[in-house]
């Protein structure tokens, strides 16, 4: 039983420092200048780097595209999917596969073969190396994911709720706003920042159909890394962090005692 | 009372697949279908019944003989494409459910698990735009009607079964609907949770004046709390009849057998001077309004009776067997043919295994055995 739990608690010890470790080197790098190897300690500590990350117009610029792309996915996203992922799940099998193998497509493809691809469509209706052209190509991924979201949840649906609500009286609008909604207010808060975290992330897509006209805090952060300014890029890759931390912790609370309404 | 719900000329659809045809796509992007869909058929045709304000039809069935699809039909959760259906004079064959003043109850109580026990049974009320607190008190009175305000603060899962059918007639009464359909509500409930909500559905009966309609495939069910009972005989329904009558006078063979207080005797109907008669291992019996031929007749426990006869008798029997149900006695007994007759009668019937008695029935249906005229 001890060995057990030594076992357990190494293992929990594992994963955690596999969470942290990489976190807490980005906090150390962010404050630390002149900091090469071998020395084993920085010459200086200061904020100097986070100063710039905020200070720069340019990168608040790409905290900006990053911002309205990332939640401009999630809301679209999330409004997609929803009636896509319930429509797939209530019909015939035939038709609930090959939207499954659809959404799977967009999700399991190379983000460099998809973003050529995109980047050939969305050049073709002029739209390249524009905010709205790079919103298109974050979009497919993500209607990928939030689908397959959506098509669980509405799989394992009661469909008799709304048939009693219908029966109580709850027309069409009234069965969405009082019945339905409430009670996938779970899964649309999880999709809501599924669609949020797979735009704030986006590398691949954003670089290939932006053409680096449009710039987001991930092309930023790998700009500076190649740059060689470590300092810099650890502070943007800790703001890039934080939000994703924030909109995962915001969805958690939101959804905390929200019932099953599977059958 | 006057009539609540009249059902003229329904034919009900059944899914070959297992899928109810749904009067409207679930989901939100497909068109609602207008026409038969494919891979659906008749299930039930020429479906023709009414129920006053007040009273309670039981529609007995076997399983899968179209129960929940005829109610479906009824609540306008099912495509309806032949026959009306109207709720206090108005026609509502092509309304969806929402305005059809009918409240449908599944099998398994569905109660929305957001809303606390008050504000479920507030729920239909709300929709209607009463005011909260109005709404929160017709709540509560029906919630103490059905002896569950005691629960009113609680979640949907911490109720128990009995608590769950409660909560859902109080919530449907709460409606006040015009009709209440009712889809088996007593199908796998233990002995003392079937009581109570039988007693419940009793009480529902009498405060809400609505017209029900409860289908199930168990006789005392229908028994406790129909005030009509109707057959699913071979795809059509039987003539509603009070229970009593449908007893003593099933409307037919497969009626009676669905019924499964009969025993039954097969024979021959035989033209004679007197009328048609029908000739069984017992002897003969009158058989008015049925034609010659292959016959079973069907007869309760209290009309048959078993004595003990004479060597010489020629339709005399011996017993060979007797084996005590929970409501009467089985007797096998055998003739001199050599042929086997099985009746229930009452307890109390003194006779005994390798008795020779003479059996006689008071009182039975005779029914063509239409099986055994085409093989």
């Amino acid at each position: 039983m001890k060995r057990r739990f030594s076992m357990r608690a190494l293992l929990v010890t594992a994963l955690t420092l596999f969470a942290i470790a990489p976190l807490l080197m980005l906090v150390v790098t962010s404050f630390a200048r002149g900091w090469f190897y071998p020395s084993v300690a920085p010459s200086a500590v200061d904020g100097s780097a986070w100063a710039d990350v905020f200070r720069d117009d340019s990168h608040r610029v790409a905290l900006f595209n990053s911002v309205v792309l990332a939640v401009s996915t999630a809301l679209v996203g999330t409004v997609l999917a929803l009636p896509l992922g319930r429509t797939a799940a209530l019909s015939t099998s035939g038709v609930r596969r090959t939207v499954a193998l659809l959404a799977f497509t967009a999700v399991a493809l190379p983000p460099v073969a998809l973003g050529v691809g995109l980047q050939l469509s969305v050049l073709t209706l002029g739209l390249g190396g524009t905010v709205f052209g790079v919103f298109l190509a974050h979009l497919v991924p993500a209607l990928g994911y939030l689908t397959l979201v959506f098509l669980g949840v509405f799989t394992r649906w009661d469909t008799r709720l709304e048939e009693a609500a219908a029966t109580l009286g709850a027309a069409g609008m009234a069965r969405w706003t009082h019945v339905l909604l409430p009670l996938l207010r779970r899964p649309i808060s999880e999709a809501l920042a599924l669609g949020f975290l797979v735009s704030w992330a986006q590398v691949a897509l954003t670089l290939l159909v932006g053409g680096g006209a449009v710039r987001t805090l991930p092309l930023d952060v790998l700009a500076m890394l190649q740059a060689g300014q470590d300092q810099r890029a650890a502070a943007g890759a800790l703001a890039l962090a934080i939000p994703a931390l924030i909109v995962l912790g915001v969805s958690r609370v939101a959804t905390g005692n929200t019932p099953a309404v599977v059958a | 009372m006057s009539v609540a719900l009249r059902v003229q000329d329904v034919d009900v659809l059944f899914g070959n697949d297992g899928r109810f045809p749904t009067t409207e796509s679930k989901a939100l992007i497909l068109p609602r279908p207008v026409d038969e869909p494919p891979g659906y058929r008749v299930g039930l045709a020429d479906v023709n019944f009414s129920v006053n304000g007040g009273d309670c039809l039981a529609v007995l069935g076997a399983s899968g003989d179209g129960k929940s699809s005829l109610l479906r039909t009824l609540a306008g959760l099912q495509i309806l494409r032949v026959g009306n259906v109207e709720v206090n004079g108005r026609d509502v064959t092509t309304l969806p459910p929402e305005q059809r003043g009918v409240v449908y109850l599944h099998q398994e109580p569905v109660l929305f698990p957001h809303l606390a026990v008050y504000e479920n049974v507030a729920f239909p009320q709300m929709l209607r735009g009463v005011p909260k607190r109005d709404a929160l008190r017709r709540s509560l009175e029906w919630l103490e009607r059905l002896h569950v305000s005691n629960v009113s603060g609680n979640m949907p899962d911490a109720l128990s079964g009995g608590q769950r059918h409660r909560v859902a007639l109080a919530r449907a009464l709460c409606a006040e609907p015009a009709v209440l359909l009712l889809d088996e509500p007593l199908a796998s409930l233990d002995p003392a949770v079937r009581r109570d909500v039988r007693a419940a559905l009793l009480e529902a009966r009498a405060a809400s004046g609505a017209a029900m309609v409860l289908v199930t495939h168990d006789l005392d069910d229908a028994l406790a709390v129909a005030t009509h009972v109707s057959v699913i005989d071979w795809g059509t329904l039987t003539p509603p009849a009070p229970p009593d009558a449908l007893l003593a006078s099933p409307p037919s063979l497969a009626a009676a057998r669905l019924l499964g207080v009969f025993s039954e005797v097969s024979g021959e109907v035989i033209a004679s001077d007197i009328g048609p008669q029908f000739r069984w291992a017992g002897g003969l019996m009158s058989a008015p309004h049925t034609e010659p031929g292959p016959a079973v007749a069907v007869t309760r426990s209290h009309e048959v009776r078993i004595e003990r006869a004479d060597v010489q008798d020629a339709d005399a029997m011996t017993i060979i067997e007797r084996r005590n149900g929970v409501h009467d006695v089985a007797v096998t007994m055998r003739n001199g043919s050599g042929v086997l007759v099985v009746l229930r009668t009452l307890f109390g019937t003194p006779n005994t295994v390798g008795e020779i008695v003479h059996v006689t029935l008071n009182s039975a249906r005779v029914f063509a055995d239409h099986w055994r005229r085409h093989v």
